[in-house]
């Protein structure tokens, strides 16, 4: 579905880093405490760059796919590489990196190209979180690996053979490398909301039926089944599991991202701060997305104890780049963004998106009601448009949990709508539909809807991952495929 | 007088008296060839040889940039040039910053000397030709390419001088500071460093197991680090070089580098946790060693890792020659130790500690165990 940007935001391209070698990926991206920005390049170089002098400066080299980066001070970053989490400083002022500390390699590399190590991420207690990604079968494993290889971990179309692959790692203050959370597949970007909740997105797959954000809790289990050859207390072979057992060990994503319409490969999670400028969504979290030059935008409630919400596209098409992988806000409140590729779908640069302070005409929020969903938008709407129901063609669906690649939507049916309030000021619309429908994602695609003064709504496709009803919600349907013995492991 | 002998002195007095107040053309070259060997000046990086450095400094002795007069040469030296360029059919990848110290008369000297050694035989420069240069020329560092559309070669000789796009490869033919890779390596645990230090020598360190496995010196650095950055991180690093010191473990057995290259095996060899032949031993400690991370020294690497509650370092440089490898270790607290090298047909090892033995066995007592160097150098290169 294509969306767009408003108005109200534009995007500047940053010049490219002086890199050794002629490629431009951006895989971590931050700001140190002096506003310097931070970038990591798949060579192993980390830059810094004056923004006030538009002047680069090469801070530290070598590094192994640096995937990530946190600044803990002007001269102090941790990074995420391949085989650690490492502490690179420069201790003698000379403006250049001379040591490299190791702050945990207490997990497992096979050597698998796909077993990433993705974005670190730091509580306000000082405990690191860290995403270890599975190994692909594109690639089988290297002839000395690092840490107890576990067949268990092994068959499968995405393994976990060496320790914790597919588990979010904790690093605790006292030192301790813990598995966290089990059932990831491609956990590619961690991040906080604003009130410390854990937040990572996982790619569509295997286990996987459309991309998703899961709230990540400790010793859960995200549904990617390979690494549960780690977890305390399971046996046998995790993909060789009845599918029925591993359906109801599942947690359940706070928002499905559709493939295909919404994101087929979400990156980092930032959340907006009040010291970011863009616009009325403070407290709201940023997805990035590889495939198309998109950023979403994500909307969170609590609702029967649990987080579950809504995603839109925010910036979306050119000349927002590709493969926006690394988002962080600039010492202004602009946002900066990185963008990688890797031989995936994805691009190259980094782009800077700032707010003029007017305001977008967008879907500030998506709630939900006993018999539907309640939008707020940004500005009064067009009270006759909006009152009529085919402005608000709603649908439901559910994607399988299979150990087959991905999911068809299944069970799709068009939402009747049974009524529409408006509110006084305009703002804001209940819509009430025919049914609401637990463990169902509900998405609608907004028709033709302008604000009292005639702005054309910038992004109209919205997705509510409707998990839990605020009463009476049904046992969780295991909503699982059983995969025939012939079609297993084979790409679907 | 003789008409010949009056023209012949005509030229001398028209062509230096003007410009370097009659000074003889002897005495200028002394001076230039001083001024190019004076410290931290052209001798550095263009040699004494005039021969350059390959891959990296272009040569000057019979440089086909220092003919069709010296407008170009005095240009570079007073702009600099950056950007890879092929001198006589040859690549040469560094950059010539602009030579800021010299005045106008000091650079003439250098050029003229430049200009008349090794062989060459092209015109005396004039401090007035580079006094001009100075004020004309535009500010910015030039290219090849505005160097060139400036004073561009002839045809006869534009065919085997001009720029190229170099790769990253050609900035690694002549290691001139420690080059540091933590990349995939064939025969090491996937946490592996490539490293290449001045002199073009290259060692694979695996902090998988905190031990240095395997030297060389011919065949160039690794190559396959481009593929590496530019993919998604599959490829595992290439050396065309045949190592000539190899750590012998006893969980591999002869397998080829080929063989240690694969990444599609259903299980690996081994894994680090079953690696028990650690090569340094301490007395009463039983533990496996953890990799802590490295310092750079001047660059060069000081690898420190831990082993039950002491700590080494490691830190491996080039010996005074550049002939080889010299690993210096120290071990805090000290105590008595082992340390465990291979002997090699191809390589001489040497320890200024300790007592050695001929299997490759380093006794030390507690006080050696503080600080001790082991050096390795290929043989041909002690012969």
């Amino acid at each position: 579905m294509p969306g767009a940007t408003a108005p109200q935001y534009s995007v500047t391209n940053i010049p490219a880093p002086p890199t050794k070698y002629k490629n431009f990926q951006i895989d971590g991206l931050t700001f140190l405490p002096n506003g310097k920005l931070v970038v990591c390049l798949p060579s192993g170089e980390i830059f810094f760059r004056d923004l006030k002098t538009e002047s680069w400066e090469l801070f530290a080299e070598g590094l192994h796919n640096p995937l990530g980066v946190i600044a803990l001070s002007n001269s102090e970053l941790i990074v995420t590489q391949r085989p650690e989490l490492t502490r690179v400083r420069d201790t003698d002022g000379d403006g250049k990196a001379d040591d490299f500390a190791v702050i945990t390699d207490h997990f497992g590399m096979s050597g698998n190209y796909h077993e990433f190590n993705f974005t670190p991420v730091r509580d306000k207690q000082g405990n690191y979180f860290f995403a270890l990604g599975t190994g692909s079968r594109g690639d089988g494993v290297r002839t000395i690996t690092r840490g107890t290889f576990n067949e268990r971990g092994r068959p499968g179309r995405m393994h976990s053979s060496a320790p914790y692959r597919g588990c979010i790692m904790k690093l605790t203050t006292e030192g301790k490398t813990i598995p966290w959370s089990y059932g990831h597949r491609t956990p590619n970007g961690l991040g906080f909301d604003l009130n410390g909740n854990l937040f990572v997105t996982d790619n569509q797959g295997d286990w996987v039926g459309s991309s998703k954000l899961f709230h990540v809790q400790k010793d859960h289990f995200y549904g990617h089944a390979a690494s549960l050859a780690w977890k305390e207390g399971f046996e046998g072979t995790p993909v060789d599991t009845p599918v029925e057992k591993l359906a109801k060990m599942r947690s359940r994503a706070c928002v499905v991202f559709p493939h295909g319409t919404m994101a087929n490969s979400p990156t980092k999670v930032l959340a907006i701060t009040p010291r970011a400028k863009m616009g009325p969504f403070t407290g709201q979290l940023l997805v990035g997305e590889m495939n198309r030059p998109r950023i979403m935008r994500v909307m969170l409630e609590k609702v029967g104890g649990e987080l579950q919400g809504a995603c839109v596209p925010f910036f979306d098409g050119s000349p927002l780049g590709r493969g926006c992988n690394r988002m962080d806000w600039a010492p202004d409140g602009s946002l900066f963004v990185g963008q990688t590729k890797h031989t995936w779908a994805g691009g190259e640069g980094i782009q800077q998106i700032s707010w003029n302070g007017k305001t977008p005409f967008e879907i500030q929020n998506m709630e939900l009601q006993e018999k539907g969903f309640k939008f707020t938008f940004t500005k009064p709407v067009n009270r006759e448009i909006a009152a009529k129901k085919e402005t608000w063609p709603f649908s439901r669906y559910f994607y399988e949990y299979r150990e087959a690649y991905g999911s068809p939507r299944s069970d799709e049916t068009k939402v009747e709508i049974s009524a529409i309030h408006i509110s006084q000021d305009a703002k804001t619309i209940e819509v009430e539909l025919a049914e609401l429908k637990a463990w169902h994602i509900h998405e609608v695609t907004v028709q033709n809807l302008t604000s009292s003064s005639g702005d054309k709504l910038t992004n109209n496709y919205i997705v509510y991952t409707l998990n839990r009803l605020l009463k009476n919600t049904p046992p969780e349907p295991l909503q699982i495929k059983v995969a025939s013995k012939d079609s297993k492991g084979k790409k679907s | 007088m003789n008409p010949h002998l009056s023209f012949f002195l005509f030229l001398i007095l028209s062509g230096v008296c003007s410009s370097l107040s009659a000074e003889s053309r002897d005495e200028i070259l002394r001076k230039g060839k001083e001024l190019y060997h004076g410290a931290g000046s052209c001798v550095a990086c263009h040699m004494a040889d005039g021969k350059g450095q390959k891959g990296n400094i272009p040569p000057l002795a019979g440089s086909d940039w220092l003919k069709e007069g010296s407008a170009r040469s005095i240009a570079i030296s007073l702009r600099g040039l950056a950007g890879p360029i092929q001198v006589n059919g040859k690549k040469y990848y560094a950059a010539m910053p602009p030579q800021l110290l010299f005045d106008d008369e000091k650079l003439a000297y250098i050029l003229s000397y430049v200009n008349n050694a090794w062989g060459n035989q092209e015109d005396l420069v004039s401090k007035e030709e580079v006094a001009k240069a100075r004020r004309e020329l535009p500010q910015d560092v030039f290219t090849p390419q505005t160097l060139l559309k400036k004073f561009p070669f002839d045809k006869k000789y534009s065919k085997k001088n001009g720029t190229y796009t170099p790769t990253f490869d050609d900035t690694l033919t002549e290691i001139t500071k420690p080059v540091i890779y933590r990349t995939f390596m064939p025969g090491a645990s996937p946490a592996a460093f490539a490293v290449a230090l001045p002199g073009n020598h290259y060692f694979c360190w695996d902090a998988g197991e905190c031990r240095l496995r395997y030297v060389w010196t011919k065949g160039g650095f690794i190559k396959s680090n481009q593929a590496h950055w530019s993919s998604n991180g599959k490829p595992v690093a290439e050396f065309n070089g045949t190592p000539y010191y190899r750590a012998r473990t006893t969980l591999l057995e002869d397998e080829s580098f080929d063989e240690l290259s694969k990444t599609n095996m259903e299980k690996p060899i081994y894994d680090t946790s079953q690696a028990d032949d650690f090569p340094i031993r301490l007395k009463g400690v039983k533990e496996t060693p953890s990799f802590l991370g490295y310092q750079l020294v001047e660059g060069y690497p000081k690898f420190r890792y831990s082993l039950g509650k002491h700590t080494i370092t490691e830190l491996i440089g080039m010996n005074d020659k550049k002939t080889g490898i010299v690993r210096t270790f120290t071990i805090s607290p000290p105590t008595e130790a082992v340390l465990q090298l291979t002997p090699s047909a191809f390589a001489s090892i040497n320890c200024d500690q300790g007592k050695s033995k001929p299997d490759g066995t380093l006794l030390l007592s507690t006080k050696e165990s503080s600080h001790f160097s082991v050096s390795i150098t290929p043989m041909e290169e002690t012969n």
